[in-house]
């Protein structure tokens, strides 16, 4: 609501608002970060069932487990990546950050 | 289906027989016209019957397999017996057996010989063929253009033939590159280097063409006639080897020059006339004494050239001396006696001749002398005129000096005159001049007299008035001093009635507004309103920039955005510290099963996420937002990152009104300073 009166409202023309559309809103961080994960899980399970179809055809003469292996390593790499994720948000990013000691 | 074959094959017979036929013979005639008589008798024997394969004649039609080439030496029965159809060899027997002959003989010669064994016996090797065209094929046919092939040569010319090919292939590419080499050295240097040095008379084929090249660039014939250009057309003139000097002993010649010779030379002087009448004259006495001389006979006495008279005149001793030798003379000769009267007549005649001599030297001294004495005459006559005229001149030249000297004074003592009254003329100038200027320098002495004792009056007088003057002055500035500070006390009173304007602005612009709008003009005009005071600027600056260029949003937005960052928060209520997946899974499913905490009943206690939201909202409605923003910003975890930018916001609203309120206050005061 806030960004729509912004944009409706005549801006002066010395300062133009910083408009940042790269950062969410903070109560949006969270349903961005289920938004990105749930992709990651379709995008690497899909990969791995791909492979492991590949695998299937070309060495385990068409048998269904290494598909499902597959499956399974792909959703788990995604699972793990978005708990690293979740994990990591909390915390401020330390990137960057330096320690001065009392000399 | 074979009928039409048939009949297509003997139409093509009949061609072939009436034009190409024809016309293969005379190709071949004239191609090879030695073997002309082993085609006759080959055509004499050769069979009607034929086979030909269909298209194997014609090099011209497209797609038509190659008939088969036979080996005109072996016969298909000897094919037949000794090539295949055998059991396949041994290793040895490979080894031991020839390779077979290259392409002519196989399997493709014993098919052939197969099909049609009996014909292929007298089948001539197949030689190109200009006949049919483009015609189908024509089967199996008896039409056959045997008779115009041409028959194998004989086999022992062919080893003679290939060795001369050879050898003349040989020769041929020898010459070719030798030619080769001599133009190829003609172009390139490097070549030139290595063939001339390498190949045999290399050299001397290579400047050869050079040379050929240089006569050819640089013709001597031009070069002679650009020298000599015949330009008028005439002819040219040969000059022999003779002409010219040439070396020659000197000869005497008799005639004109007589230096060679004693005596008396030609003269250029004298007349040389009377030489040969003397030369003439000698000869002449000669005949007419030498005819007396007698040796017996009485000699005549020679003259002698002592006692003669007049004997110191030595053309008369010269007379004698001639006269004694012609007398010696006829002496000398047996006729003298004959001469004797002669002589004594010539004796007497040059006595006579002796005085007359002597009359003619008197006469002659007689005729000097008076010449002399004329001449005398004439000499003291020219001398006098001499004199008179040397003394006319004198005096002449004498004259004219004097005048010169005269003309030369005058001119001496005008110049000098000249010269003196220039210098009276420039001393008097002089003069003037010095006078002049000293009557300048006593007028400006009384110039500056008279400016000294004006300039002395005016100060006089100026002193006087100028007093009066300063007097005047101080009071009027005093005057400006005292309007100055009312005109400050004015100023001032006005400044903080348009700061009151420019806070009023900036309040209704950020308080009253129900949607956020940016209020960065009014900030502007508060800044240039008060620009030197220290309060004002201090809490314009505490503004956050973001604040005044959004705007900052009203109440009723915040707690709009409070419900929905509420609901974010209350899903993440049940997170424990460092959750992963399940944990955020298990928090969004299990908090849509938890009670809400109402606030009907007084602010509920604890730390809770549930108990600060219903705190937060009963804060939020009752208007306190600084409490419902502290109540937020205590939230930890999850929940207090989701709700962080709405403390932001809250935060930032805060700020602007604490200003707000900072710079309104700072205007009273200033309103009251005033008065």
């Amino acid at each position: 609501m806030a960004d729509s009166s912004i944009s409706a409202t005549p801006v002066p023309p010395l300062v133009p608002p910083p408009n940042r559309p790269g950062r969410p809103m903070s109560e949006a961080l969270l349903n961005e970060k289920w938004d990105h994960c749930l992709s990651t899980l379709l995008i690497r399970s899909t990969l791995g069932a791909g492979f492991g179809v590949i695998f299937s055809v070309l060495l385990f003469r068409r048998r269904a487990w290494p598909v499902f292996t597959g499956l399974g390593f792909g959703a788990g790499r995604a699972w793990e990546e978005c708990d690293s994720s979740f994990k990591r948000a909390t915390a401020p990013s330390r990137d960057g950050l330096r320690v001065l000691r009392p000399s | 289906m074979l009928r039409t074959a048939i009949a297509r094959s003997t139409r093509c017979a009949e061609q072939a027989v009436t034009r190409g036929q024809r016309r293969q013979w005379q190709a071949q005639r004239i191609r090879q016209p030695h073997l002309y008589l082993a085609q006759r008798t080959l055509a004499d024997i050769r069979t009607t019957d034929k086979t030909v394969l269909p298209g194997s004649e014609s090099k011209t039609v497209a797609g038509v397999p190659q008939a088969p080439i036979l080996d005109a030496n072996k016969t298909a029965d000897e094919l037949f017996n000794t090539a295949p159809l055998k059991a396949p060899p041994t290793p040895a027997e490979v080894q031991a057996t020839p390779p077979p002959p290259p392409s002519s003989s196989g399997t493709g010669n014993l098919t052939s010989a197969n099909i049609n064994p009996s014909s292929a016996q007298t089948a001539p090797p197949p030689t190109p063929s200009t006949n049919t065209g483009n015609l189908p094929p024509t089967g199996t046919g008896t039409a056959a253009t045997g008779p115009t092939s041409a028959p194998p040569p004989p086999p022992p010319r062919r080893p003679r033939r290939r060795i001369r090919n050879f050898l003349l292939s040989l020769v041929t590419l020898a010459v070719l590159s030798y030619a080769g080499g001599v133009y190829y050295s003609l172009v390139s240097d490097n070549f030139h280097d290595f063939f001339t040095e390498y190949v045999p008379y290399g050299e001397d084929a290579v400047a050869y063409f050079e040379e050929r090249e240089f006569k050819k660039r640089f013709p001597t014939k031009e070069y002679s006639q650009r020298i000599w250009p015949q330009t008028r057309g005439e002819n040219k003139v040969t000059i022999s080897k003779q002409s010219g000097l040439s070396a020659k002993v000197h000869e005497e010649t008799p005639e004109g020059s007589d230096l060679g010779q004693k005596g008396r030379h030609v003269s250029a002087v004298d007349d040389n006339k009377p030489q040969p009448g003397k030369a003439s004259a000698k000869p002449a006495p000669s005949p007419s004494s030498q005819p007396p001389p007698t040796p017996s006979a009485p000699a005549v006495p020679l003259v002698d050239h002592i006692n003669v008279p007049q004997a110191a005149e030595p053309v008369v001793q010269d007379l004698v001396k001639m006269v004694n030798n012609i007398i010696t003379a006829v002496n000398a000769s047996p006729e003298a006696s004959k001469f004797a009267s002669t002589l004594e007549s010539m004796k007497g005649d040059l006595n006579k001749i002796v005085s007359e001599v002597g009359t003619l030297k008197d006469s002659a001294a007689h005729d000097a002398e008076t010449k002399i004495k004329s001449a005398h005459d004439e000499f003291d006559h020219a001398a006098k005129e001499l004199l008179r005229r040397v003394e006319s001149e004198m005096h002449e030249q004498e004259v004219k000096w004097r005048e010169d000297y005269e003309t030369e004074r005058e001119k001496l003592s005008q110049s000098y005159q000249q010269r003196l009254e220039a210098e009276l003329d420039a001393v008097k100038k002089v003069e003037q001049q010095k006078s002049k200027n000293a009557l300048l320098q006593q007028e400006i002495d009384l110039q500056k007299q008279y400016m000294d004792t004006v300039k002395a009056k005016v100060e006089e007088e100026r002193s006087g008035r100028l007093a009066k003057l300063d007097a005047l002055s101080s009071s009027v500035q005093e005057l400006e001093k005292l309007t100055g500070e009312w005109n400050e006390i004015v100023d001032a009173t006005l400044k903080t009635q348009h700061l009151q304007v420019a806070v009023e602005a900036v309040r209704a612009k950020v308080l009253d507004s129900e949607h956020p709008s940016p209020f960065f003009n009014e900030l502007i005009a508060l800044k240039e309103v008060s620009r030197d005071d220290d309060v004002v600027n201090a809490a314009i600056s505490s503004i956050s920039p973001v604040a005044y260029q959004r705007g900052i949003p009203s109440i009723s937005s915040l707690i709009d955005r409070f419900r929905r960052v509420a609901t974010e928060v209350r899903k993440a209520s049940l997170l424990p510290e460092d959750a992963g997946v399940a944990s955020h899974i298990g928090s969004a499913v299990l908090s849509r099963f938890m009670f809400q905490k109402k606030s009907d009943r007084g602010l509920p206690e604890g730390d809770d996420v549930e108990a600060t939201l219903a705190r937060t909202e009963v804060l939020l409605e009752e208007g306190d937002l600084d409490a419902a923003a502290r109540e937020m910003n205590a939230l930890k975890g999850w929940a207090g990152v989701l709700s962080r930018d709405w403390v932001g916001e809250c935060r930032r609203v805060l700020e602007v009104r604490q200003a707000v309120e900072i710079i309104a206050t700072e205007a009273r005061l200033q309103s009251l300073l005033v008065d």
